[in-house]
């Protein structure tokens, strides 16, 4: 079986990752992690008129936030930094692999802290 | 030249534009950008007669009742968007029912004064941006006099 952990997640990481730090409710501090930025341009549509805005996101491993102490509970408005900014995260799609779900990858959605 | 329905949508920017908590106010502008929130838009309305059921031999360009359904739509960006939309909500539904220039001088333009400015109701829309999107149309119906001759 391939390691998409060893052969494709790390790599990516190494490349396009950023450091981040992450505090989560209920858990010991703040941890160190790297995560790729993944805001996106996002056009919300009502009535006709379009408001341009980002929808912002990060992807991070989630045997990382496993090894360091975040388990899944802990995802849901937990404070995340990283390319200067501070964000919540509001909510997350769990990306899956081939190796399971538990080794894959997780999207942070975020949103304003204020 | 005196062109009630446009008069009518010109004084509704200019009451939107007299709120304190909208940034900026557009008219039948459709692409907005975040940084212009909160924000409103005057949408013109579509506008109705009741002359296809007229049977008379009435001459064309005699002054007809008229109504117009123009739509107000507020924008906003804020984690808590909801109280923010419902109180711009009744900032402006005051302002329109109670504005002079709308009430004396425009929608009563009928021989009688019988033009009339009501509230119809409203409709959200909510979405996620970089904050929680909110957006509030109100719709409003106006009915005044149509004069051929005055446009």
């Amino acid at each position: 079986m391939i390691d998409y952990s060893a052969l494709l997640f790390d790599p990516v990481y190494a490349e396009l990752g950023v450091p981040a730090t992450l505090i989560a409710a209920g858990t010991a501090g703040q941890i160190e992690l790297t995560v790729i930025d993944d805001t996106r341009s996002k056009i919300q549509t009502a009535n006709g008129v379009e408001v341009r805005s980002v929808g912002p996101g990060a992807f991070a491993r989630i045997p990382e936030l496993t090894a360091k102490g975040i388990a899944r509970a802990d995802y849901a408005n937990a404070a995340i930094t990283f390319n200067g900014r501070t964000w919540a995260v509001r909510s997350y799609d769990v990306r899956g692999s081939p190796n399971g779900e538990d080794l894959g990858e997780v999207r942070f959605l975020l949103m304003a802290n204020e | 030249m005196i062109d009630v329905r446009e008069n009518i949508l010109a004084r509704l920017v200019a009451i939107v534009g007299t709120m304190p908590s909208i940034k900026q106010v557009f008219r039948n502008y459709v692409d907005l950008t975040e940084d212009q929130l909160p924000a409103a838009a005057v949408l013109d309305g579509d506008e109705d007669t009741d002359d296809v059921a007229d049977k008379s031999m009435r001459p064309p360009e005699r002054p007809t009742l008229t109504t117009m359904t123009p739509e107000i739509v507020i924008f906003k960006l804020a984690p808590q968007v909801g109280p923010d939309i419902s109180m711009l909500r009744r900032e402006l539904i005051k302002l329109v029912l109670y504005d002079t220039e709308l009430n004396e001088q425009i929608v009563k333009t009928g021989r009688y004064g019988n033009g009339a400015i009501r509230y119809l109701g409203c409709q959200t829309d909510l979405g996620w941006e970089r904050s929680m999107f909110g957006a509030l149309k109100l719709n409003f119906h106006f009915k005044y006099a149509l004069r051929p001759a005055d446009l």
